[in-house]
């Protein structure tokens, strides 16, 4: 079972990196990354990168590298993601 | 747009005595001196009757094929031997037709005499003026009868007692002539073949199979209410209220069929009343036909439940008290706009309904993006079918189906995909029916044995009972049979599809088969290959699906696989293929389409689009958010958060539909204001702040577009018995809130519209009043719009494969919970209830049952009619069992149709990874005897369970 007693973004972000966990660790944070961009609002971002910030250990690998290159990436007009 | 559009003095519609031709070929033909030119194949009685000519008929009618039985429509035909029946004679070029001979006008006045012989005197019908046998009587001269007359219906040959036992119809044998309309429209037009003639001569009858409507296999679709030229098939209604003396065209407000209606009213103004709703034979989606729900279930409208003044309370513990419109309204605006002033910008948000119009909803959120400043808008979509427009936006470039309903008629494979329409969409099953009683295959995946499984007259080729949670494992393996096998169509997928050589690679990878994913599908894989080679090898194969598809943790991504596998086999882009969302609600794909999504502006553009966010700060002088707002489930996160703090709900009762019920009260606990607007005061209304009344479908003014992205009119066939309109309404709370938003008519809604997005370029009020309806996209004013997408060239110009990887679900069948449990709906009620829960629908369907699978029964000793716990990680409730071997074993069923029982209260936080739609499918419960009602479930009873009609 998913979801009791994990912050809402730790749970949701998780689904969305089991889904990219078979591409190259690269290209999946980078996918995730961009799925977050796209379709997450911004306070959730935030409060994703505290929970990485703060060390929260249910973070999937994934979503911690995502989350890392959410402050360098510029928003962008279209999702180009891979499931 | 002119106010007269689709109103009109009650007169029936034009009946042409048989269906219209669809040829290319012309014929020519002289009836009574009248020359007329008709497609090649159309019956003399059809061609009489466009030229003018009107010739007597009783078995005849245009919705059904030419029986030729009651010997009332005889014609002569030059140089032609006899006196054949106009309606089963086609006309040949250059035939010379006389409708008006004395030999036919003594045969027809023979032949009403023999009917005359035993149809009562004192028939109510043809006192009413809905029986068609007196005025045919006259019309044929046949006011004598020679072999006498019943005086009274008790006075018929063999009279039977009324059956009344439907709430909506009557049969009355004593006025029935046999003419069989009434049976061929129940087998040929509803498909159920509820009805048949019973025994010979005068002996004969119509009989729902040996027992009362009641009991029988009759859905009640009211088809052969229709068909009747007599009053022996009567609505109830019609009986009470007599007939009607005005008619509105407008469009059903239940499921995304959206059909067409032709609403029969009594009065004018406040006194106006709705006689009954009479499907109309010219609308796109649904041709005549209906279902209990659209032609029977309306009565909610004027029912006493509703609440039609504004109310407002400080704590969700006070009494409500009534208010005006300007107090509610500015009780609204004043408190969201100190919520902001203290908590942000982003602190409220708004959800939209998928039961209210197009111009509704995209006020809604121009309210949101332009009033609040922020983009947390979301709609009831998001917990059905926000996966379809995910996926297909994603490959195919668009959020929507790619076919029409019609094109179902030229499909031979049906692949029918979590999804069970004579249920959930039962005119558009009737439809897909009439195709596979032609000889077209279908393929079911449903873990349930659903009706379409074996019916009458249809089978399934193959039923692949695939477990909950499995379908991309299964999407995949199909597409890996078709691609390992050669079946796919190579030449499409090279010229039309982009990332096709990794996605080939990827989908033969034995890990896909049959054979290595059987443990995951529970499907045996000799029957997976061999529905595969079905659907590789037909001509033309469409995919047909529903919320079990997408309510799902892979929800996006089991319409991608679909969408890939209509991809390798071709099937996209012409008629009787397709990747076809079958939507839940009347106006789903409106409310996707008008910008309902946090991350889109209407037409399913991103709020990150510079260019796009130009039009609407031009338009709406004021400066947009180019970044996503909250989804409703992240609504929910951040009330418990403390961030999100009040919220306007218009039509939707999230308390009752959304899964996790007590998570989603609390967060509605925690909010400071809480708006809901609806007819009712709803679950969800325990939490309110403000009520705001709404409008029901009667009352509105603007237009719905169904799944196959038909635009209709909605007209109101009564004023707004709240006093205002609902756009109206959320318009002035933008004004009350400082931002000038404001129409005269909802048609100028529709003109911004299109005047912003491409797609609805063409659109407006009285384009849809002239042409009756368009599909989307209407790029300009001389076009109808696109029935079938995709042709020659996708959206985003090639299609896109994904690969789709299978990723199983974290809610798994454990110990504790060791069955799964899967949701839906029935025919006879609609989602959360609401409407048809304050109708006589009740009458089938009074509270949800549990169904369960024998062996699962017995091991707990449970039979059917036992109240049973229904429990889950999250929580627990009551409801009685039916034990049912539609169900296999491991796997539970219920509905979510009354408060009373609360599925959603077992139902979890699970969700579509990529757009949060809630995994209603797939929830690991445990079922037990239970001695009586949990607390839980009586503390939920809160609506009255009332059945008016």
């Amino acid at each position: 079972m998913s979801g009791a007693g994990i912050a809402p973004e730790a749970r949701l972000g998780n689904d969305i990196a089991r889904q990219f966990a078979h591409l190259a660790p690269n290209r999946a944070a980078e996918a995730i990354a961009v799925h977050l961009e796209t379709f997450w609002d911004p306070s959730m971002r935030r409060r994703l990168e505290a929970l990485v910030a703060a060390g929260d250990d249910s973070l999937d690998p994934l979503l911690v590298d995502a989350a890392g290159r959410l402050a360098t990436h510029a928003s962008r007009a279209e999702p180009d993601a891979q499931p | 747009m002119t106010a007269t559009a689709g109103q009109s003095i009650w007169d029936p519609e034009v009946d042409f005595g048989t269906p219209a031709v669809r040829a290319a070929d012309t014929v020519s033909v002289t009836i009574d001196g009248h020359q007329v030119d008709v497609p090649a194949g159309t019956s003399v009685l059809r061609a009489a009757t466009e030229a003018g000519v009107t010739i007597p008929k009783l078995c005849a009618t245009d919705s059904l094929k030419a029986f030729g039985s009651c010997r009332m429509c005889l014609v002569e035909v030059d140089g032609a031997k006899g006196v054949p029946a106009s309606c089963t004679t086609p006309c040949a070029d250059g035939m010379v037709v006389s409708t008006q001979t004395d030999t036919v006008r003594d045969l027809r006045r023979n032949v009403m005499e023999l009917y005359l012989s035993d149809h009562p005197e004192d028939c109510d019908g043809c006192a009413r003026g809905n029986c068609e046998i007196q005025a045919l009587a006259v019309q044929v001269d046949a006011a004598e009868v020679r072999y006498g007359r019943p005086e009274t219906r008790a006075d018929v040959a063999h009279p039977q007692p009324i059956d009344l036992s439907n709430p909506y119809f009557a049969f009355d044998d004593s006025a029935c002539i046999v003419c069989s309309r009434c049976v061929r429209a129940c087998a040929d037009i509803q498909g159920t073949f509820a009805l048949t003639v019973e025994g010979r001569g005068f002996d004969s009858k119509i009989s729902a199979g040996g027992t009362d409507f009641m009991s029988s296999e009759c859905v009640s679709c009211g088809a052969c209410v229709q068909a009747c030229p007599t009053s022996a098939l009567q609505e109830k209604s019609v009986v009470a209220l007599g007939m009607p003396t005005r008619s509105v065209e407008t469009t059903c407000a239940y499921c995304g069929v959206g059909c067409s209606f032709r609403a029969d009213v009594q009065g004018e103004g406040d006194d106006s009343r709705v006689v009954r709703m009479v499907p109309s034979k010219n609308g796109g989606a649904n041709e005549g036909h209906s279902c209990v729900k659209g032609r029977f279930a309306y009565g909610y409208a004027a029912h006493k439940d509703r609440q039609l003044s504004p109310m407002v309370r400080d704590t969700i513990d006070d009494e409500w008290r009534e208010v005006s419109w300007d107090e509610a309204i500015a009780t609204v605006a004043d408190g969201f706009k100190a919520l902001q002033a203290e908590h942000g910008v982003g602190s409220i948000g708004g959800i939209s309904s998928s039961r209210c119009t197009n111009e509704e909803v995209y006020v809604v959120q121009k309210l949101v993006r332009a009033a609040f400043g922020n983009n947390n808008i979301d709609t009831c979509a998001r917990v059905c079918h926000s996966p379809t427009g995910y996926g297909l936006k994603q490959t195919f470039g668009t959020s929507a189906g790619t076919q029409d309903f019609k094109s179902v008629e030229k499909t031979d494979v049906v692949l029918l995909i979590g999804a069970n329409p004579t249920d959930a969409h039962p005119v558009f099953a009737s439809r897909m029916k009439r195709r596979l009683r032609e000889g077209a295959r279908l393929i079911v995946a449903d873990p349930r044995r659903i009706d379409l499984v074996r019916s009458p007259h249809v089978e399934a080729a193959f039923h692949l009972p695939v477990l909950p949670g499995s379908n991309v494992a299964f999407v995949n393996a199909m597409a890996h049979v078709i691609v390992t096998e050669g079946l796919h169509d190579e030449e499409f997928v090279r010229a039309r599809c982009e990332d096709a050589e990794e996605y080939l690679a990827f989908i033969a990878d034995p890990v896909h088969s049959p054979e290595a994913t059987v443990d995951i599908t529970g499907i045996p894989p000799e029957d997976l290959r061999a529905a595969a080679r079905l659907f590789g090898e037909a001509g033309n194969a469409a995919i047909y699906y529903g919320l079990g598809v997408t309510e799902h943790s892979q929800g996006s991504t089991m319409v991608m696989g679909m969408a890939n596998l209509a991809m390798v086999t071709g099937n996209i882009g012409r008629d009787g293929v397709g990747v076809n969302p079958l939507r839940g609600q009347n106006n789903v794909q409106g409310s996707c389409d008008m910008g309902s999504f946090p991350h889109e502006f209407p037409g399913y553009r991103h709020v990150s689009q510079d260019d796009v966010r130009a039009i609407y700060e031009d338009l709406w002088g004021k400066t947009l958010d180019p970044q996503p707002g909250l989804r409703i489930p992240n609504m929910f996160d951040s009330a418990l958060a403390g961030t999100f703090r009040g919220v306007y709900i218009q039509g939707e009762d999230i308390a009752q539909s959304d899964p996790n019920t007590q998570h989603v009260e609390a967060a509605l606990r925690a909010m400071d204001l809480v708006v809901v607007q609806d007819l009712f005061l709803n679950e969800t209304a325990r939490f309110a702040h403000v009520f705001l009344p709404g409008t029901s479908f009667l009352e509105k003014d603007g237009t719905f577009t169904n799944a196959e992205r038909r635009i209709n009119r909605v007209r109101p066939v009564f004023a707004s018995k709240v006093g205002r309109d609902e756009w109206d309404i959320t318009c002035a709370i933008g004004r009350a809130m400082g931002y000038d938003m404001s129409y005269a008519h909802p048609s100028e809604i529709m003109d911004e519209i299109a005047a912003t997005t491409p797609t609805f370029a063409g659109v407006s009020f009285a384009r849809l009043d002239e042409v009756g309806s368009m599909q989307w996209p209407v790029y300009d004013d001389s076009s109808t719009g696109t029935p079938i997408m995709h042709i020659g060239e996708f959206v985003r110009g090639k299609g896109r494969l994904i690969e789709t990887v299978f990723v199983p679900t974290t809610e798994r069948s454990t110990r504790r919970f060791p069955l799964i449990l899967t949701t839906g709906r029935i025919l006879s009620q609609y989602n959360v209830g609401a409407q048809t829960r304050r109708t006589a629908n009740n009458t089938w369907h009074p509270e949800d049952v549990l169904e369960i699978h024998p062996a699962d029964a017995e091991v707990r000793g449970i039979a059917t009619g036992d109240l049973v716990d229904l429990s889950s990680r999250v929580g627990s409730t009551t409801l009685r069992a039916m034990v049912s071997e539609r169900m296999p074993p491991g796997v539970v069923y219920t509905t979510f149709h009354h408060p009373v029982t609360g599925a959603n209260v077992v139902t979890t936080e699970n969700s579509d990874w990529a757009t949060n739609c809630p995994e209603y499918k797939v929830t690991a419960v445990q079922v037990g005897v239970a001695n009586q009602r949990g607390d839980a479930a009586v503390a939920q009873a809160r609506e009255p369970v009332e059945t008016h009609a």
